[in-house]
């Protein structure tokens, strides 16, 4: 899917919260989106997933505003996750079961993100015994099982491990090689953002300040003021 | 101290005697109790979640109103019905006053703002979360009601036990409404209320436990079937 922004602005109030002129998330990129707290990351992520319609400004996706079809074929993973109160499987099916996906069908995708995913262990278990970082990678898994065209990622990766991590951001290249889906992730990780993504977006107080490749990014931004808000790279 | 020990002697044997009068009490006290329970959910649930999702003018007001209702004194509600219900009332010529059915119509006063409160809370506290996901799962509006329904069921089931609890054990407004005429409109919290008057506590007592298994059973079936859902 391609995105395309248009004079964006989100209010709270008096407090304007993001102030978008133009953006675009072209079909099949990973992009990232780093910048301090409160810069607005979570906000646009919001509005482009069609869950926050308060805002004024134009937003097109493949050419059309949006709608139940577009919808359908999008998704957005929330910083926190709310998994839904069943086991694993059942969260991971729910996408599935409302696209009336058959049993069989149903069961090898599952299968094949049990695989990816690496939830073997956990798949039976309730989704409100997990950890916080079982929880991400569920959640995870419940957005990719149904191959959407656009995936929105929202510090998908806060809490966990490094090997696990390694395991979320192949599935996440994966689902982008695999299906062409546009990938939008908001990290503060500066080496994931190299790992991962091939354009950054970096938004300070609402505004979009750079927007490139992710090198040319890094390299114009001050290596200080990248320290401020990406985590540093430190020796392991 | 006496008269408590033969009081619950007396009370175990008239348990035990079958008598008819007190059994048609306690299916008279079930059937006011469960069917107003029933109508207040129908009422109670639906528009607690509207009103914990649904921004509208005079929200604020409104949910002023319904604490208020939630903790409305049993007699007054009565009083309101009997009012209404009353000959010489607006709905005078239906003739419920006096009847079961004028104290279902009382009862459900009482308990549906109970349900519809507690609804409203928990739909306020988690739906939003509820139908975020749903949408950016690809659910249309049927599918994530659907969703929010599923995750709010012990929330709605804990609502409908609350509204129940008020029902059974209330006395004010069925009396007012029902008038405590033997085999007619007497349930047990009236014939206790009665019978206390009259000093005659071992039936009081008899009809106390009653009560009180009655309550405790129903509760152990609705928190059994709570925990399985
Ligand atoms: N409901 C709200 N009412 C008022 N202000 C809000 C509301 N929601 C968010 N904001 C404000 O909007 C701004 C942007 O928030 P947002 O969540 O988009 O930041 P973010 O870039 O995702 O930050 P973080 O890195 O901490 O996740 C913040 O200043 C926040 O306080
Ligand atoms: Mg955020």
């Amino acid at each position: 899917m391609n995105i395309t922004l248009h004079n964006i602005t989100k209010k709270y109030g008096d407090k304007t919260v993001l102030s978008i002129d133009q953006l675009e998330f072209k079909t099949g990129t990973v992009t990232g989106i780093i910048g301090p707290n409160g810069s607005g990351k979570s906000t646009l992520m919001r509005i482009i997933s069609g869950i926050d319609k308060e805002y004024t400004g134009c937003l097109n996706i493949d050419g059309h505003e949006i709608n139940q079809e577009i919808c359908k074929n999008m998704t957005l993973v929330f910083q926190k996750p709310y998994l839904i109160n069943t086991d694993v499987y059942n969260n991971i099916a729910y996408p599935l079961k409302i696209r009336g996906v058959s049993k069989l069908e149903m069961n090898r995708k599952i299968e094949n993100m049990i695989e990816l995913l690496q939830l073997k262990e956990i798949i039976r278990q309730s989704a409100r015994t997990l950890s916080g970082g079982e929880m991400q990678r569920v959640a995870l898994a419940r957005a990719i099982v149904f191959e959407p065209r656009l995936l929105l990622l929202d510090e998908p990766t806060s809490n966990i491990d490094p090997k696990t991590m390694q395991l979320m951001e192949s599935a996440i290249k994966y689902i982008n090689k695999c299906c062409n889906t546009t990938v939008v992730l908001v990290t503060h990780n500066i080496r994931q953002l190299r790992r991962v993504c091939t354009e950054a977006v970096f938004m300070q107080e609402g505004k979009v300040v750079e927007r490139d490749l992710v090198k040319d990014v890094l390299n114009r931004l001050d290596e200080d003021f990248i320290g401020d808000f990406l985590e540093k790279e430190l020796p392991i | 101290m006496d008269y408590i020990i033969q009081g619950f002697a007396e009370a175990f044997k008239l348990l035990f005697s079958f008598d008819q009068e007190i059994y048609r009490i306690i299916l008279l006290t079930l059937y006011v109790t469960i069917m107003s329970t029933f109508i207040a959910t129908i009422i109670g649930v639906p528009l607690g979640i509207f009103i914990g999702i649904k921004n509208f003018r005079f929200k604020r007001t409104l949910i002023r109103f319904l604490y208020t209702f939630m903790s409305i004194p049993p007699v007054i509600a009565g009083l309101f019905v009997y009012l209404v219900l009353a000959r010489r009332g607006p709905l005078g010529q239906l003739e419920l006053l006096f009847t079961p059915t004028a104290m279902i119509i009382a009862q459900v006063f009482l308990v549906a703002p109970i349900i519809m409160g507690i609804t409203y809370n928990n739909t306020r506290d988690k739906g939003q979360n509820i139908k975020q996901v749903a949408y950016t799962l690809g659910a249309d509006k049927r599918q994530a009601l659907m969703l929010l329904l599923f995750e709010l069921k012990a929330d709605i089931f804990a609502a409908i036990v609350s509204g129940f609890g008020r029902a059974i054990s209330e006395v004010g407004a069925v009396m007012l409404v029902g008038g405590n005429i033997k085999g007619h409109t007497r349930v047990m919290t009236t014939s206790i209320a009665m019978l206390q008057s009259m000093g005659d506590y071992s039936q009081a007592i008899a009809i106390g436990l009653v009560l009180l298994v009655l309550s405790f059973i129903i509760n152990s079936i609705l928190y059994h079937i709570q925990r399985v859902v």
